[in-house]
C-alpha cells in the first residue's frame, strides 16, 4: 500500500492542471448557457445558444468532424507506418528518422502551409512537374483550394503528433515478444495484428486524439489552402472577435468538445475490439 | 592419448538417425567471425547443452537452428529436411527466450495457447491442449493472471509451456536459468529434467554456467570463440577433454606445460613420461582430485616436488595449493579425514598416475 502522504506530490500537477484545464472549461460550460443581447452578456440560463448551434451549425460542425476523422485516421496509420520502420525495419537510422519528424515541428504552422500551398498552386511544384512531364496538358485546378489540400496540409503538420506517442509505446516492444511470435507461427500480418498493434493501443489512440483536436479546432489551414471551405474553427474564432458572442461560441465549442470525445471514445474501442485475444 | 576414453554411447558414424545436423555452419558479422564453421549432430532425445564463456557464439548458433539468423555458410538439416532458408515460423523448432518474449497484452492462457490459435485448430482443441499444457508446467491457477503479475519462474515456466505446447521437434532454450536467482535456478533445473523426460523431446540449451551443464545434459557441446571444441558425454568431457580451454572451463584442472619429442613428453616442472603423438607444445591436465600426497618411498607414474603453501578444509575435502618448480602451483583435493594434514612450508611429493592425466596439443 503507497502511502496516503504521497498524494501530495502530484499535487502541483494537479493544481496546473485546474487551473489551465479544468477551469477555463469550466468558465466555457457555465458561459454556454448565457446570452449575449444588445452586446450586453445576460445571466439568465437558457439554451438558446445550443438550439442555434444545432439548427445552423450542425453541416459545419459535421463537415468537420468527418475532416477531423478521415485527417486522424490517415495521420495515424502513416505515423503507424513511420514508428514501424524507425522501430523495427530500420533501427539504425531510428534517431535521424525521429529527428526529421520532430524538427518539422520548429519548422511552424504558416510554413507548413504555405509549403502545401506552393506544392500544390496552379503554378505550383506538382502541377509544374505534371506539365513537364506530358502526364496533364493544363494544370489541376482542384488540388489547392480543397478539402484534399486541408487534409493533406493538417497531416504533414500533425504527423509528429501521431508519430511521437506510437513510436514511444512500440519501443516498450521487446524484439523477443515479436521473436517469440514469429517463432510460434505468425508471419507479418499476425505479427502486426496480433501483437503490435495491441502493445500499442495507448499510442494509437493518444495520437489518433492529439490529430482529430488539432484538426478539429484549426482554422488557419482552411482558410489558405480549403478556398470556400469552412470548419466549425472559423465559426468559432468570429465569435470571440468580430461578432461579439462568447456564449456561442462556447457553445460550439463544448459540442464540438463533446463530438471530439465521442468520436474518439468510438475509436479506441474499435482499437481495443482489434486487440482482443 | 594416455587416458582411456571412457565409451561414447555412440559415435557420428552410426549417425542416419540424427535428428537434428549442422554442416559446415558458421555466421561472420563483416570481418567478425562469430561462429566457424563447425558440424554438430543431435539425435532424439537427447538434451543438449551447447556449453561456452560469454561472447562465444552460443546465442548465435542457437539462432541459426531456430531460423532466427541465416549463417553465412552451411545446412541446417532437421529430421532429414533441408530447413536453413526456412524462416522460424515455419520450422519445427520452437525456442524459449532469453528474456522470455511473452506477451504482456495477454493472459497466462492465452500466452500458452498463441501457437494454436495461429494454426487455427478448433476451439474446443485449443482449450482442452492449453488446460493440458497448463497442468504440466503447474500453472492451472495462474491461468487468468496477466504475465505480468507473475515471478520470474512462473514466467518461464509459461515460456516454456508456450513452445512445448506446439510439440517441436527440437526445443531451444537460451540461458534459460540465467535470470533466475540461484534457490529457483535448483528447482528449474529439476523442472526442465521432468519436462524433458515426460515430453520425450529433443531439447537444445546454452549456457555459461557448467555446472548447469553437466547436471541437465546428457551431451555437451564446448564452445569457445565460435568453435565447437569438444562435443560429448559430460562424463568424456570431464575426464577427457580435449583441449586446454575445456580442460580449464569445465572442472577444476591443474596445467602443466611441456613439450612432446618423439614420443617423449619434458615438463616443464620437471617430469618426463612417455606419450604418443605430434611433436611439439603440449599441456598436460590433471584433476586436483587424481593427485596423491606420497608417502615416504611411494612412486607414481608422474612425480614432482614442491612446498605447501596453502591447506583450506573444505567440509568434505581439504584444497591443498602446493608450489613447484618456475612459480607454478599444484591444486591438490585430499581427503577430508586425510592425517596427519599437510601443513603450510612442509615440503612433499606429488604423484599420478598416468591413466589420470590428460595430455592436449599446446
Ligand atoms: N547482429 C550482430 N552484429 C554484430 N555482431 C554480433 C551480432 N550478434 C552477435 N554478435 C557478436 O557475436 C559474438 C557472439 O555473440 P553471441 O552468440 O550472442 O554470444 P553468446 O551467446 O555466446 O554470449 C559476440 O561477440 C557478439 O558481439
Ligand atoms: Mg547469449
Amino acid at each position: 500500500m503507497e502511502s496516503r502522504s504521497n498524494y501530495w506530490l502530484v499535487a502541483p500537477s494537479a493544481l496546473i492542471f485546474c487551473a489551465l484545464f479544468i477551469a477555463p472549461m469550466a468558465f466555457f460550460a457555465v458561459l454556454s448557457f448565457w446570452q449575449v443581447e444588445y452586446f450586453e452578456l445576460s445571466t439568465e440560463p437558457t439554451l438558446a445558444n445550443y438550439r442555434d448551434v444545432f439548427a445552423n451549425y450542425w453541416r459545419v460542425m459535421g463537415f468537420t468532424v468527418v475532416v477531423a476523422t478521415a485527417t486522424a485516421l490517415l495521420t495515424t496509420a502513416l505515423g503507424f507506418v513511420f514508428s514501424f520502420l524507425a522501430r523495427f525495419r530500420a533501427v539504425e537510422w531510428a534517431q535521424a528518422l525521429l529527428f526529421i519528424v520532430l524538427i518539422t515541428l520548429f519548422g511552424g504552422y504558416l510554413m507548413k502551409i504555405y509549403a502545401w500551398k506552393t506544392i500544390l498552386g496552379n503554378e505550383g511544384v506538382l502541377n509544374s512537374a505534371l506539365l513537364a512531364l506530358g502526364v496533364i496538358s493544363s494544370p489541376i485546378t482542384s488540388l489547392l483550394y480543397s478539402p484534399q489540400a486541408v487534409v493533406v496540409t493538417l497531416m504533414h503538420f500533425s504527423l509528429p503528433f501521431a508519430v511521437l506517442p506510437i513510436y514511444a509505446s512500440m519501443r516498450g516492444i521487446a524484439d523477443s515478444e515479436v521473436e517469440a511470435a514469429r517463432d510460434l507461427g505468425a508471419g507479418r500480418w499476425p505479427i502486426l495484428s496480433t501483437v503490435i498493434v495491441p502493445r500499442c493501443q495507448s499510442g494509437i489512440v493518444a495520437a489518433f486524439s492529439f490529430v482529430f483536436l488539432i484538426v478539429g479546432g484549426d482554422y488557419v489551414t482552411p482558410l489558405l489552402v480549403g478556398g470556400k471551405l469552412t470548419m466549425i474553427g472559423n465559426l468559432i474564432a468570429p465569435q470571440f472577435g468580430a461578432q461579439f458572442n462568447w456564449p456561442l461560441g462556447a457553445a460550439m465549442s463544448i459540442v464540438m468538445l463533446a463530438a471530439a470525445v465521442i468520436v474518439i471514445y468510438l475509436f479506441r474501442l474499435l482499437v481495443a475490439l482489434w486487440s482482443r485475444q | 592419448m594416455t587416458l582411456q576414453t571412457p565409451p561414447e554411447t555412440r559415435s557420428k558414424q552410426d549417425s542416419p538417425a540424427a535428428l537434428l545436423k549442422l554442416r559446415g555452419i558458421s555466421k561472420r558479422y563483416g570481418d567478425f567471425a562469430a561462429v566457424e564453421p563447425l558440424d554438430l549432430d543431435i539425435f532424439p532425445r537427447d538434451f543438449v547443452a551447447v556449453l561456452g564463456p560469454s561472447g562465444c557464439g552460443k546465442t548465435t548458433l542457437l539462432r541459426i537452428i531456430g531460423g532466427f539468423v541465416s549463417p553465412t555458410t552451411g545446412t541446417v538439416e532437421i529430421d532429414g529436411r533441408d530447413v536453413t532458408k526456412i524462416g522460424p515460423e515455419k520450422r519445427p523448432t520452437n525456442t524459449v527466450f532469453q528474456g522470455y518474449g511473452l506477451f504482456p497484452h495477454m493472459t497466462v492462457r492465452q500466452n500458452v495457447g498463441y501457437g494454436l490459435r495461429l494454426q487455427k485448430k478448433t476451439r474446443a482443441e485449443i482449450d482442452d491442449r492449453v488446460a493440458e499444457a497448463l497442468r504440466q508446467s503447474r500453472l492451472t491457477e495462474f491461468a487468468d493472471r496477466s504475465v505480468a503479475a507473475l515471478s520470474g519462474g512462473q514466467q518461464q515456466r509459461v515460456a516454456l509451456a508456450r513452445a512445448l505446447i506446439l510439440r517441436p521437434k527440437v526445443l531451444l532454450l537460451d540461458e534459460p536459468l540465467a535470470a533466475l536467482d540461484l534457490k529457483l535456478r535448483h528447482t528449474m533445473q529439476d523442472e526442465l529434467r521432468r519436462l524433458h523426460q515426460e515430453f520425450g523431446g529433443t531439447f537444445v540449451f546454452v549456457t555459461h554456467d557448467q555446472g548447469e551443464a553437466l547436471s541437465l545434459a546428457n551431451r555437451i557441446a564446448v564452445m569457445n570463440a565460435g568453435r565447437i571444441e569438444q562435443e560429448g558425454n559430460a562424463e568424456s568431457i570431464y575426464a577427457a577433454p580435449a583441449t586446454r580451454f575445456v580442460a580449464t572451463f569445465i572442472g577444476d584442472a591443474n596445467l602443466l606445460q611441456g613439450e612432446r619429442h618423439g614420443g617423449q613428453v619434458k615438463l616443464e616442472a620437471g617430469p618426463a613420461f612417455a606419450d604418443a603423438g605430434p611433436d611439439g607444445a603440449i599441456t598436460a591436465v590433471v584433476r586436483p582430485k587424481a593427485v596423491k600426497l606420497l608417502a615416504a618411498g611411494e612412486g607414481a607414474d608422474v612425480q614432482i616436488a614442491g612446498m605447501v603453501e596453502d591447506v583450506v578444509y573444505l567440509g568434505d575435502h581439504i584444497k591443498c595449493s602446493v608450489k613447484i618448480m618456475g612459480e607454478q602451483q599444484i591444486i591438490v583435493h585430499l581427503d577430508a579425514a586425510i592425517a596427519p594434514r599437510p601443513v603450510v612450508g612442509e615440503q612433499v611429493n606429488l604423484g599420478w598416475p598416468l591413466l589420470q592425466q590428460r595430455v592436449v596439443v599446446a
